[in-house]
């Protein structure tokens, strides 16, 4: 069986269930609307990090990106739609190779714009305060915000394999994002440094501070996104459909 | 010859044994009844018969090959196996174009199969306005959409309307004369004695039966004949001079066990008995299941499957 087939249907899965392109939707206008809103806030502090004031957005715009994962796989696990599936593509890893890739692939191409304009519109409220900001530095934090927004809706697709369930999936990681990083983070050890949140948020500033730098940060969140699709892909070999 | 071949097939969930050392085959040509409780294995078979549920020992193979290794699967095998798979969210057209989509089957392919299960006018509406009946149609249009030699049908006639009852009859008798290979599970005893040429039955996940339907009947329900007549004594001493033994109901009307209706016609006949009425008195398949399941009694009562 060919792979190209296969992910044509994944995709056509996608489109054609209204609130997965309603996810990416929201992926883009809540990411542009908060760092819009950062900006016009941020004006008023110098002291703080103008790039991560720009694309501050994409800390609210993630739970977006991880639901749009959740939901793409977690559908599979309703009703019995993942025996439909298999049905039709026996070779459950080339099956979910195409799930993957119909995840990440629109993840990234409505990430990158979102970070563009979420930018321009936290700029735009910035005024002076993020002058100090490099072509280079801009051009960096917008593809690593594109490719973090990308990796969590992977993440969250792996352990939605993992765990058979979207809601399951998104009772762990929700709660992860907005509450433990933060409670944990501010306690600034470098272990909490290593979380996937954390660490791919690293590419966002200007100047990063911890023990990791912006692609490294990115590469550790690529790690625990990767290492969630393994234990997905090696629970959907394994398990009965 | 594109048969489904299931080999000394066990499957267990924890300490559960849900398939027991399965041996069975389903030929082309004729529509097979899958026959057995809830709960007796029928449903596992056919997931692993699609390779979906890994087995614990045993094989299963169609046309001679392991499912999972078949090149565009929907073109050798259709198989409904919940009516509830399909995406309330997505309508009934885009719902069989992601399966077609995986195998570069045309748009007009769809279209043609939601036409064919009677789904045209309510191909683009959402599968959740759908009714059980209307799934399980797409159900179908989603088993039929490959043109596969082999048809798997798990419960079809669950949901339908007394027109799509008839409807499936039809279809299944018409994929068998063209020579596919149609295996078609059900409780109902009725509604698959209608339809099935063949019969495998179940319990417990064990081979109860693999006979033919007439055979399975006759071999378990004595025949009869049944006659009414207008001289109850005249007829009654015309059988027992044949040595006839003539059971009389209260509606009036007599069985004879064990005879053939042309014997009782001609001796009713040559005794100068008026006669109302004389029918054969075949056996049903309902009683002949029920007959084979009572040496087995531990089937009763039996939880509902996953």
């Amino acid at each position: 069986m060919r792979f190209a087939p296969v992910l044509h249907a994944e995709w056509l899965k996608v489109r054609t269930v209204r609130s997965l392109p309603g996810a990416l939707f929201a992926l883009f206008a809540v990411t542009t609307a908060f760092s819009a809103v950062a900006g016009v806030d941020g004006a008023s502090d110098p002291e703080s990090d103008p790039l991560f004031t720009a694309l501050s957005g994409a800390a609210v715009g993630q739970i977006a990106a991880v639901s749009f994962g959740a939901m793409a796989v977690s559908a599979e696990y309703h009703n019995g739609a993942l025996r439909l599936s298999l049905g039709a593509v026996p070779r459950r890893g080339r099956w979910f190779a195409a799930k993957i890739t119909a995840i990440a692939v629109p993840t990234l191409l409505v990430g990158l714009p979102a970070a563009l304009a979420a930018l321009l519109a936290a700029r735009a409220g910035l005024g002076d305060t993020a002058s100090g900001l490099s072509t280079a530095e801009q051009v960096r934090g917008v593809l690593g915000c594109g490719v973090y927004l990308t990796l969590m809706a992977l993440l969250a697709a792996g352990l939605a394999t993992l765990l058979r369930s979207g809601v399951a999936t998104l009772s762990v990681l929700i709660p992860f994002i907005l509450v433990v990083s933060f409670v944990i983070g501010d306690a600034a050890g470098t272990a909490a440094d290593f979380l996937p949140d954390r660490a791919g948020q690293v590419v966002l500033r200007q100047t990063s501070e911890g023990t990791l730098g912006p692609w490294t940060g990115l590469a550790v969140t690529a790690l625990w996104a990767a290492a969630a699709l393994l234990a997905g892909a090696w629970s959907l070999r394994r398990r009965d459909a | 010859m594109t048969s489904i071949d299931v080999q000394d097939l066990t499957k267990e969930y924890g300490a559960r044994r849900a398939v027991d050392h399965l041996t069975f085959r389903v030929l082309p040509g004729r529509v097979t009844g899958f026959l057995g409780p809830n709960g007796a294995g029928k449903s596992t078979t056919m997931r692993l018969v699609l390779g979906l549920d890994h087995p614990t020992s045993g094989s299963a193979t169609v046309g001679g090959r392991a499912y999972a290794t078949l090149t565009e699967p929907l073109r050798h095998v259709g198989a409904l196996l919940d009516a509830q798979a399909a995406h309330g969210s997505r309508t009934g057209r885009d719902h069989v174009r992601v399966l077609a989509a995986s195998h570069r089957i045309p748009d007009r392919r769809v279209d043609e199969v939601l036409e064919e299960t009677g789904l045209g006018p309510v191909a683009r509406h959402r599968v959740r306005t759908y009714s059980l009946g209307m799934r399980q149609r797409l159900g179908i249009a989603a088993a039929l959409l490959g043109d596969p030699a082999v048809v798997m049908l798990d419960e079809p006639s669950n949901g339908l309307d007394p027109e799509g009852i008839v409807w499936i009859r039809s279809l299944l008798r018409r994929l068998a004369d063209e020579g596919r290979t149609v295996l078609v599970s059900s409780h109902l005893m009725n509604e698959t004695a209608v339809f099935a040429d063949h019969l495998v039955v179940l319990g417990r996940g064990r081979l109860l039966a693999d006979t033919p339907m007439r055979e399975f009947i006759d071999a378990r329900v004595r025949p009869a004949v049944r006659i009414r007549t207008s001289d109850a004594t005249a007829l009654k001493n015309a059988l027992a001079r044949h040595g006839h033994d003539a059971e009389e109901h209260p509606d009036g009307h007599w069985t004879v066990p064990g005879a053939r209706v042309d014997d009782i016609g001609r001796l009713a006949s040559a005794a100068g008995v008026p006669i109302l009425e004389l029918t054969a008195d075949q056996g049903t398949l309902e009683q002949a299941y029920l007959d084979l399941t009572a040496a087995e009694t531990e089937f009763t009562a039996q939880p509902q499957e996953a």
